[in-house]
C-alpha cells in the first residue's frame, strides 16, 4: 500500500492516522464438545477475515460416539471504512454492478492500445475520454439515483425542500471525480458542475459543520408555525441562503410565501408586493454560463462566452436599477426592504454579503463562482480561489469530501488517491483510477509506474490487488474477484492461481465454478489440480465412482492406477458373486478406453468375461463360450490385468477349458495360458507374493485342464 | 459500422500481443460492437484467428434472428435480493388471484438458509413481496413444487447435508402451515443432490453423490420412506425426474442417464451412455425433464453447454440440440454448465402447426455463462437473457407460461414476461 500507517503523531506519517482505542473483542466459540476440553487448540486464517478454530479432545479419554474434536469458523467482524454503506448486500450490489463497466473499459483498452500500436499512433485520442465518461456514468448510476419522491398532485407550499434519498457521499465523491477528470467535454462549466454537485450534496456537510442545507431544513420544520413569514429573520436568512448558493427554485418558492401576495393584503401592499416579485423575476433570469438546466431549476443558460457577457451585463445593470429605483421609499415593511436589497447585494457579488449568507466555505466558494467569478477556468486559478474562500470561512477539521476536493485542485494525484483510500476504501480506489488517468499524463506515470517498494507493481495494480482481496475474502464475490486480477500484469495470474487453489475443491458446486474460471483464463493445470484433489476426496469418502470420474477428468494415471489396485481388492471380494450389477455403473463410467482409464480398463473386460460366463451357467450356449474363451484370452495377454487376478480367472473359466462338444481354445492359446501359469508359479515363490482365497488344489486343477485342452486341441488341429 | 455477431472459441487466445476476449467477454458467447477491436470487419477478424491458429470464430448472425430473439422478451425486471437465492419456483395458485413463488436463499452474512414464499406481482413494475419464510437447517440443494388435486400445493426441498422438508403452505395467508422432514444422515451420506415430486405430489425420489436412490412416500404428518437402490458410491447421482408414478429417470457423471422402473427392484431397467465423441464423455448432467406427454423421451443438460433428448425406443443414439462436439448439425448456445432444462411449455400461435412433426419439444436452459434461451430441434436458439453472471435456476409458470422467473448468481432474481 501507498503510505505505510505510522501511528498519528508521529512526524513522518504520509497521512494522519489515528488507530481505533485497543480494547480486546471477546469472540465465543460454538462447538458441541462436551467438557472436558483441553487447551489444545490450532488457529488458522480461513476464507476472508474469519479464523478456522480447530479444538481436538485429550486422546487418552476417547470415547467412542464422541468426535476427537471440532473445526470451527469464527467469523471476525470488521469495521467498514464506509460507515454510511454498511449494509453489507449493498456493498456487494455495488461490486457485482461495477465488474461489467470495468471489464469493457479495460477490453475497449487493450483493444485501443493494440490499435495505436498497429498504427504507430499515440495511445490516447478523443475517443478515449468518451469510453471514460461512459464507464463514469455507469459507475456513477450504480451509485444510487437521484430519484425524489413521487411528486404528489397537490404541491404543499410549505415543503421547501424536496424529499430525496439520503446521498451517499461515496456517490459524491465519484461525482466529483467524475467533473474533473471524466467529463472533459464540460470542462467550461465546470463551475456550473460543481454549483449542482452541492445542491445535491450539501446535506453531507451538515453532520460535521453548518450549512445552508442544514438552516432550510430547520426553517421549513419552523415555517407551519410561522404566520406572517416576513417578519421572521430566519425566514429572510433562509432566502440570503439559498440564493448565495444559487438554488434558486428555492429562492423564489420562499419568495412567493411572501405576505404580501396574499388576496387581503394585496391592495394595501402593491409596492412591496412588486418589489418582492421584481426580486424573484431577476433571480429566476439569471443568466448560466451552461449548457442546459434540469427541469425545475431556473435561470437562463448561455452557452457561449459572449452571450453569456452580453446577456450578465444586461441583467446585473436591471439589478443595479432596481436598487435605485424610487420604490425602495414607498415600501413601508422595513425589514422586507432591508432584506431584498441584501438579496440584491448577493445578486451583485458583495463579498460581505455572501460570506455572511454562506455557511462554509465550499457554499462561499460556489457562492463567488455564481456571483463574483463565473469565469474561473483551469484549476490553477480555482485553486487559489478556493484557498481564499478558505481564509474567509475557516474550519476546524474538513470534511472528507472537502478534503477531496482540494486535493482535485491542488492537481495533486497523490493526495487525490490517498484521501479516496482512506474515506472510501479499495472500490473506490480500484475504479477511481481509471478517472484519474484519463488523459492526465502525470497522473499516469504516477499510477503505472512500477515501484520497487510495492515489489514492483504499479500503484494501480496494487489498489486492484488490494480489491480483488477483498472481493476473494467473501464467499459471494470471491468468483468476480478473477477479473480484476487478471487486470494485474505482474502479480495477477499469480494470485489468481492461489485464489483458486484456497477454493474448497471437494465441494461439488465450487468446483465447478473453479473450473469454470480456470476455462476461461487458461489455467488448465490449475483446474487438473482442482479435480486431482477433489477426486481423492471423493475416494476416501467411499464415493468411488465420482473419485475415478475426476481423476480420470485431471487425467491423473499414476492415481488411477494406484486406485485401480485398491479397486481390485475390492472387486476380488464382490465380483464373482451375484452382486455384479452394482459394478456396472462403475464400468460405464469408464468408457472403452484404455487410455483414460488407466489401469482399470481391466474391469471393462473383465466384465464381459463375467457377463458371457454368466450366459453359459444360465443355459449352454456355444456361441457364448466362444466369446468368454475369446474374453478370456484377450484378458490374459492385457498387461493391466493384475498378476493376482491369473490363477481366480483361470479357476472361474475351468468349465471353458474342460469344454464337452469341443476344445474352445487353440494350441497356441492354451501355450499363452500354459506360460503364464508357470510364471505364475515361479511368482509365488517370491516373499511379496499374495495369495488369494482359492481352494488349494486350484493351480493344479487348472494345470489339468489346460494340459487336458491342450492335448485335445493338438489331437483337432 | 456496428456488427452484431457471435464469437464461439474453446480457450482464450493472444492475439497481437494482448489477451483477447477480455474478461467478460470470455464469458460467453456474447456480442460485440466491432468499433472497439483490432478489426473493424469481424470477417476479417475471423481470418485473422484462422491465421494464428487461435481457436477462435466469428459468426455473423443473421439480423433477423436476433430480431426475432429480442422481440420475445416483452418485459423484464431484475429484482436485487439480499441473500443468494439457490432454487426457485412458481408456486401453484393457493387462491384465485394472488400468484405467489417459493425460494430458496442463503444469507452469507448470517450463515443462515431460509425457505421463503414470496406474493408476486404483476403490474406495470413487478414486484415480491415476502409473505412467510421457513428456517432451513442447511443450505438448499433442489426445491420442487407439486400439488395433489385440488388440494392445497406442497414444497419438497433438499439439503447439502442431507435432509429433506416437505412443507404445506396455507392458502389464506401463505405460511407454513405445517412441515415433515426426514433428518440428516437417514436417507443419504452428506449432500441431497436432486429430489423429484411426482406430479400429485404423492411421492418424492431423491438422489445424491453417494449413490443412493430413496423413495419418499409423502403423508400429511409423517413421511414414509424406503431405499430403492445402493450403490454404495460406485456410481454418482446428479439429477432425478419422474416420468409416471411408477418410472423414473435419473442422471449422474460421464453424461450418463439411467431409467428406474419400481416394479423392477435391483437396479436401472436402462441404462444411457450414447456414443459420444471424445470429450463429451466426461460431462456431468445436471437437470433432466420429462414432458407428460411424450414419456419415452427426456432432455438433459450438463457440462460443456450440452443438451441432449434420450430416447427410450433409440437408446444408444442422443439427440443433440446443443453441444461442442456435435459437428455441424446443432448449435452451440453456450459452454459452461447448463444447470437446468424444462420443456417451454410457451408457444406462439405459428408454432403450434409445426409442433406435431418435431422431433423434440422446445427446451428451455440457463447456464452458468448467464445465458437463458429457448432450443428447438434443428433451428437457431433464441436467447432470452444474456447475463453478465451465471442464470443459477429458473422456472415457468404452469398457469401462465409467458412468465419466467430465474434467480441470478448476483443475489437477483429475474422477472420476465415474453411475448
Amino acid at each position: 500500500m501507498p503510505g505505510i500507517l505510522t501511528p498519528s503523531g508521529d512526524s513522518s506519517s504520509i497521512i494522519p492516522y489515528s488507530p481505533e482505542p485497543n480494547t480486546p473483542t471477546l469472540y465465543t466459540l460454538h462447538h458441541d464438545l462436551k467438557p472436558p476440553i483441553t487447551p489444545r487448540i490450532s488457529i488458522s486464517w480461513s476464507r476472508g477475515n474469519s479464523l478456522r478454530v480447530t479444538l481436538f479432545r485429550p486422546l487418552t479419554t476417547s470415547i467412542d460416539d464422541e468426535p476427537g474434536g471440532k473445526v470451527v469458523d469464527l467469523k471476525l467482524s470488521g469495521e467498514d471504512v464506509d460507515t454510511e454503506i454498511n449494509d453489507a448486500a449493498r456493498w456487494r450490489r455495488i461490486a457485482y454492478g461495477s465488474v461489467s463497466p470495468f471489464a469493457h473499459l479495460q477490453n475497449k483498452k487493450n483493444a485501443m492500445a493494440a490499435l495505436s500500436e498497429l498504427r504507430h499512433s499515440a495511445p490516447y485520442d478523443g475517443e478515449w475520454s468518451k469510453y471514460v465518461l461512459e464507464y463514469s456514468k455507469e459507475i456513477n448510476s450504480l451509485l444510487g439515483s437521484k430519484k425524489t419522491s413521487l411528486p404528489s398532485l397537490i404541491e404543499d407550499p410549505k415543503t421547501v425542500l424536496k424529499n430525496v434519498e439520503e446521498p451517499s457521499s461515496l456517490k459524491a465523491g465519484w461525482e466529483l471525480l467524475e467533473i474533473f477528470y471524466a467529463n472533459k467535454q464540460s470542462h467550461p462549466w465546470i463551475p456550473e458542475q460543481l454549483v449542482d454537485w452541492l445542491s445535491d450534496y450539501d446535506a453531507l456537510f451538515s453532520g460535521q459543520m453548518p450549512s445552508v442545507h442544514l438552516r432550510l431544513v430547520e426553517f421549513q420544520a419552523d415555517l407551519i408555525n410561522i404566520q406572517a413569514v416576513e417578519n421572521e429573520p430566519a425566514y429572510w436568512q433562509a432566502i440570503s441562503s439559498a440564493l448565495a448558493v444559487g438554488w434558486l427554485d428555492i429562492v423564489v418558492k420562499l419568495l412567493r410565501l411572501h405576505g404580501s401576495y396574499q388576496l387581503n393584503q394585496l391592495g394595501t401592499r402593491e409596492t412591496e408586493n412588486g418589489l418582492v416579485e421584481a426580486v424573484a423575476v431577476l433571480v429566476s433570469k439569471m443568466p448560466r454560463m451552461r449548457a442546459n438546466l434540469p427541469s425545475g431549476k431556473l435561470g437562463e443558460c448561455y452557452n457561449n462566452k459572449s452571450d453569456f457577457m452580453r446577456a450578465w451585463e444586461k441583467w446585473r445593470a436591471q439589478i443595479t436599477k432596481l436598487d435605485c429605483s424610487a420604490f425602495w421609499l414607498q415600501c413601508s415593511h422595513n425589514q422586507t426592504k432591508e432584506s431584498l436589497k441584501n438579496l440584491l447585494q448577493i445578486l451583485l457579488g458583495n463579498t460581505g454579503t455572501l460570506s455572511s449568507a454562506t455557511c462554509n466555505w465550499v457554499e462561499l466558494y460556489m457562492a463567488h463562482f455564481l456571483y463574483i467569478r463565473p469565469f474561473t477556468s483551469g484549476l490553477e486559478s480555482m485553486y487559489v480561489l478556493a484557498q481564499k474562500c478558505i481564509q474567509l470561512k475557516p474550519a476546524s477539521s474538513l470534511h472528507k469530501l472537502m478534503r477531496l476536493m482540494l486535493g482535485i485542485l491542488e492537481e495533486n494525484t497523490e493526495v487525490v488517491l490517498a484521501e479516496c483510500s482512506r474515506s472510501f476504501g479499495p472500490w473506490m480506489i480500484a475504479h477511481a483510477t481509471e478517472l484519474l488517468t484519463a488523459g492526465s499524463v502525470e497522473a499516469e506515470i504516477l499510477l503505472k509506474e512500477e515501484r520497487d517498494n510495492l515489489g514492483g507493481i504499479s500503484i494501480e495494480e496494487s489498489h486492484r490487488l488490494v480489491y480483488a482481496q477483498v472481493l476473494s475474502s467473501h464467499a459471494l464475490t470471491w468468483q468476480i474477484a478473477p477479473i480484476y486480477l487478471i487486470s494485474c500484469v505482474k502479480h495477477g495470474v499469480g494470485l489468481l492461481e492461489i485464489l483458486l487453489y484456497k477454493q474448497p475443491a471437494y465441494h461439488s458446486q465450487v468446483l465447478l465454478k473453479n473450473i469454470e474460471i480456470c476455462r476461461m483464463y487458461d489455467l488448465d493445470n490449475v483446474s487438473s489440480n482442482a479435480m486431482k484433489i477433489a477426486g481423492v476426496h471423493h475416494w476416501k469418502h467411499g464415493r468411488k465412482g465420482a473419485g475415478v470420474f475426476w481423476l480420470q477428468q485431471a487425467r491423473d494415471e499414476i492415481r488411477l492406477n494406484r486406485i485401480a489396485q485398491k479397486l481390485f481388492d475390492f472387486v476380488g471380494k464382490s465380483i464373482s458373486d451375484e452382486s455384479f450389477e452394482q459394478w456396472e455403473g462403475l464400468i460405464e463410467l469408464l468408457g472403452s478406453e484404455s487410455r483414460t482409464a488407466g489401469g482399470l480398463e481391466f474391469l471393462h473386460k473383465y466384465r464381459d468375461f463375467k457377463r458371457s460366463l454368466q450366459q453359459i451357467r444360465d443355459g449352454v450356449l456355444n456361441d457364448a463360450a466362444r466369446k468368454a474363451g475369446d474374453a478370456l484370452i484377450l484378458l490374459m495377454k492385457n498387461p493391466s490385468t493384475p498378476q493376482r487376478f491369473w490363477l481366480p480367472l483361470l479357476f472361474d473359466s475351468l468349465k471353458l477349458l474342460n469344454w464337452q462338444e469341443r476344445p474352445l481354445l487353440n494350441v497356441s492359446q492354451t501355450n499363452l495360458l500354459l506360460n503364464k501359469l508357470q510364471e505364475l508359479s515361479v511368482a509365488r515363490l517370491r516373499p511379496d507374493f499374495v495369495e488369494v482365497g482359492l481352494p488349494p488344489q486350484a493351480l493344479s486343477s487348472v494345470r489339468l485342464a489346460l494340459a487336458t485342452n491342450l492335448g485335445r486341441a493338438i489331437l483337432e488341429e | 459500422m456496428v456488427y452484431v455477431c457471435k464469437l464461439r472459441y474453446s480457450s482464450v487466445g493472444l492475439i497481437d500481443g494482448f489477451r483477447l476476449p477480455s474478461a467478460l467477454c470470455a464469458r460467453r458467447v456474447f456480442r460485440v460492437d466491432f468499433r472497439y477491436w483490432v478489426t473493424p470487419d469481424p470477417r476479417l477478424y475471423s481470418f485473422r484467428c484462422q491465421k494464428i491458429k487461435c481457436n477462435l470464430e466469428v459468426h455473423l448472425l443473421h439480423p433477423k434472428t436476433l430480431t426475432m430473439a429480442i422481440e420475445t422478451l416483452k418485459h423484464l425486471t431484475i429484482l436485487p435480493q439480499s441473500t443468494y437465492i439457490d432454487a426457485l419456483r412458481f408456486l401453484p395458485p393457493l387462491s384465485a388471484l394472488d400468484r405467489y413463488i417459493v425460494s430458496a436463499s442463503f444469507n452469507s452474512d448470517s450463515d443462515e438458509a431460509s425457505i421463503s414464499i414470496h406474493s408476486f406481482n404483476t403490474t406495470n413494475s413487478p414486484s415480491l413481496t415476502l409473505q412467510s419464510s421457513f428456517p432451513s437447517s442447511s443450505r438448499v440443494t433442489s426445491l420442487k413444487v407439486a400439488q395433489k388435486s385440488l388440494q392445497n400445493p406442497l414444497i419438497a426441498a433438499s439439503t447439502i447435508t442431507g435432509s429433506i422438508h416437505i412443507l404445506f403452505p396455507n392458502p389464506i395467508d401463505a405460511s407454513f402451515q405445517s412441515e415433515v422432514s426426514v433428518p440428516e444422515k437417514t436417507l443419504h451420506l452428506g449432500s441431497v443432490s436432486c429430489l423429484d415430486l411426482q406430479e400429485n405430489g404423492s411421492e418424492c425420489v431423491s438422489v445424491g453423490e453417494d449413490g443412493r436412490v430413496n423413495l419418499i412416500s409423502v403423508g400429511d404428518s409423517a413421511l414414509d420412506y424406503r431405499r430403492v437402490f445402493d450403490s454404495k458410491g460406485l456410481v454418482s447421482y446428479t439429477a432425478a425426474r419422474w416420468a409416471s408414478p411408477t418410472e423414473f429417470a435419473t442422471g449422474g457423471l460421464g453424461n450418463a442417464l439411467q431409467w428406474w422402473d419400481l416394479r423392477r427392484a435391483g437396479g436401472p431397467v436402462s441404462q444411457f451412455k450414447g456414443n459420444w465423441a471424445q470429450g463429451a464423455t466426461s460431462g456431468i448432467v445436471h437437470s433432466i425433464d420429462i414432458h407428460p406427454s411424450r414419456k419415452h423421451t427426456c432432455v438433459a443438460g450438463g457440462s460443456f453447454g450440452s443438451v441432449f433428448a434420450w430416447d427410450l425406443r433409440r437408446p444408444q443414439q442422443p439427440i443433440v440440440l446443443s453441444g461442442i462436439d456435435n459437428g455441424e448439425t446443432a448449435t452451440c448456445i453456450s459452454e459452461s454448465d447448463v444447470w437446468e432444462v424444462q420443456y417451454d411449455t410457451f408457444t406462439s400461435a405459428s408454432d403450434h402447426t409445426n409442433l406435431s412433426s418435431k422431433g423434440v419439444l422446445p427446451v428451455m436452459i440457463c447456464s452458468e455463462d448467464g445465458i437463458l434461451a429457448v432450443l428447438k430441434q434443428a433451428e437457431e436458439p433464441a436467447e432470452l437473457l444474456a447475463e453478465n453472471c451465471a442464470i443459477n435456476c429458473f422456472d415457468i409458470d404452469r398457469q401462465n407460461p409467458s412468465d419466467v422467473i430465474c434467480s441470478l448468481e448476483w443475489e437477483s432474481i429475474g422477472l420476465l414476461t415474453r411475448a
